[in-house]
């Protein structure tokens, strides 16, 4: 049974991997009936265990990935007012949609124009493409957020 | 907006290209931000340390293990230093 997770389980990045621990204080456990006991005669102090149960889906992960690239309808234009439903297009052809919205897929248009700048060795044009793509990819990120900066006014400031 | 009107819009004629094109700034934009986020779920196993990472994925943003007293997943911490254990032939 595991409990407390967040305090009782720590990781370590290992190349493609990770090595999954248990944090254990004191004395090596087990459990009994349910509940988790402490060993008596086992006491090892502070130390980093092996995980010492099997837990179903237990393990999750977050993280960005290569979700449906190409997908089948605009991604960026509602279905009445739901949502548009995506398909994904494994062998995406020319009618197909970028899954970004529109600022990311004026992005990408940059970077096409930067990597065609590149073959053409014009590489001043490539750096100024890239420029643009990341500023817009900047600007869509900034989109999301919303910040508000207050200054005081000093007493003699002009109103 | 279509893969035809992004190349139209460069110029391009190759449509392999562009769509490899495509997918790497895709990939760049997922490695610095996270635009599309995913989450996958593994069993973790009685005495094994080592569990790859997703294949499809491009950056980290958590790791979880669920607590099953109450069935949820807790984003747990990383561990920087070097462990003096490097291998337990006997985990039980």
């Amino acid at each position: 049974m595991s409990f407390d997770t967040h305090r009782t389980w720590v990781y370590r990045i290992s190349g493609r991997n990770i090595n999954l621990y248990q944090y254990l204080e004191g004395a090596a456990s087990d459990t009994l009936a349910g509940y988790r006991i402490k060993l008596p005669n086992e006491y090892y102090g502070n130390q980093l265990i092996y995980p010492d149960e099997t837990i179903t889906d237990g393990l999750r992960y977050e993280g960005t990935a290569f979700i449906e690239p190409f997908v089948d309808v605009d991604p960026s234009e509602l279905d009445g007012n739901d949502n548009p439903t995506l398909t994904d297009q494994t062998s995406p052809d020319e009618s197909d949609h970028i899954n970004l919205n529109r600022m990311l897929s004026l992005a990408v248009v940059d970077y096409l124009k930067a990597m065609v700048s590149e073959q053409a060795g014009q590489i001043e044009m490539k750096e100024y493409y890239m420029k643009q793509f990341w500023k817009k990819v900047g600007d869509n990120e900034s989109n999301k957020r919303k910040m508000s900066i207050t200054f005081p006014i000093s007493p003699f400031g002009v109103r | 907006m279509t893969v035809l009107e992004a190349m139209e819009r460069v110029g391009l004629k190759e449509t392999t290209l562009a769509v490899a094109w495509i997918k790497d700034a895709i990939h760049l934009i997922q490695s610095q931000h996270d635009e599309n986020l995913g989450s996958w779920k593994t069993d973790i196993a009685d005495g094994t340390r080592d569990y790859p990472f997703p294949a499809n994925m491009i950056k980290l943003k958590s790791i979880s293990v669920k607590d099953t007293t109450d069935s949820k997943y807790k984003k747990i911490r990383r561990i920087v230093h070097e462990p003096v254990m490097t291998e337990d032939t006997d985990p039980e």
